[in-house]
């Protein structure tokens, strides 16, 4: 296993790994996400309470579930870049964070359009609400903080402090429907063994999930790959994956 | 008539406004994440080639 991390944390083999990766990642998605799709469109059944509109949350809850996560990947692997220098670990913090603040960006706007017929507003100020909005502006200070620096060495730790000093947000949106009123309602992941849902309707909503962390992993796997060619520009095998020519 | 009864022709009837909005944001979103991806990749293979060429110059 170390041996394996070592490897992969020599920028080559990395390059390598994320070309051979993409369609282990792409085909799933696509599959997952026909098969989510249709399952939660079509065959799910409308819900007894919310009607037709509770659709929606077979992309909401996806998106504001890879919001977190990606933000959590985003802050470990710069932490693991800051304490072990390890540069192919930046490479995956940088390039997760416009993904991660775009999953941010679909979870709120979903959820306004959710909010309007169910809520009778697009929008309160309340904790689950108020907390993924600072997700998102922690996003956008990480992507502009990394973009203010020529040095991409300096520009990762800096980003990467602020990374990790943002994770107490993540708690702080995933309790907030526990801990505070909220308009919002509580999870339906939380517990399940004892689903609160009938399964008709949990499956495209898991499936979806899956779906989701594939679309991650095969755009981070897309926009790794060419950050570590710009990196790593002065190396001879580098040229020679651009200029096409056996090294 | 608001817009929501006015699309209330669509699959999910009086729902059918907001499901659709939604859907189509979050695909809009994800489309453009795969044109940036790709659009990026061959901007910059293409800026290393023209360096590389001035390079051998």
């Amino acid at each position: 296993m170390w041996k394996w991390i070592q490897k992969l944390a020599s920028p080559k083999v990395f390059y390598e790994t994320t070309n051979k990766l993409i369609p282990w990642f792409l085909w799933p998605f696509i599959a997952l996400l026909i098969l989510g799709l249709y399952w939660g469109l079509v065959l799910a059944p409308a819900d007894y309470q919310q009607g037709e509109s509770f659709r929606i949350m077979y992309i909401h809850v996806p998106s504001a579930w890879m919001s977190m996560l990606v933000y959590f990947i985003m802050a470990m692997a710069g932490g693991i870049g800051l304490i072990w220098q390890i540069k192919m670990a930046e490479v995956v913090a940088k390039v997760s964070a416009p993904i991660g603040a775009s999953f941010t960006l679909m979870a709120l706007v979903t959820g306004a359009v959710w909010g309007k017929p169910m809520w009778g507003t697009w929008w309160v100020w309340d904790a689950r609400l108020t907390s993924e909005l600072i997700l998102l502006f922690l996003y956008l200070a990480y992507i502009s903080l990394n973009n203010a620096f020529d040095n991409p060495k300096t520009a990762a730790k800096a980003s990467s402090i602020l990374a990790i000093v943002g994770l107490v947000n993540l708690p702080i949106i995933h309790y907030s429907v526990k801990w505070w009123n909220t308009l919002h309602q509580g999870s339906i992941l939380e517990d399940l063994a004892e689903p609160s849902v009938h399964p008709d309707m949990l499956w495209p909503l898991i499936i979806m999930v899956f779906a989701f962390q594939f679309l991650y992993g095969v755009l981070a796997l897309m926009n790794a790959r060419d950050e570590v060619l710009v990196r790593e520009q002065n190396s001879r095998w580098v040229r020679a994956v651009v200029t096409g020519e056996q090294s | 008539m608001n817009l929501a009864e006015i699309l209330s022709f669509l699959p999910y009837g009086k729902y059918a406004l907001y499901i659709w909005l939604s859907y189509g944001i979050t695909f809009i979103l994800i489309v453009g994440l795969f044109v940036r991806a790709s659009i990026n990749h061959k901007k910059i293979r293409n800026q290393l080639k023209n360096k590389y060429a001035r390079e051998n110059d």
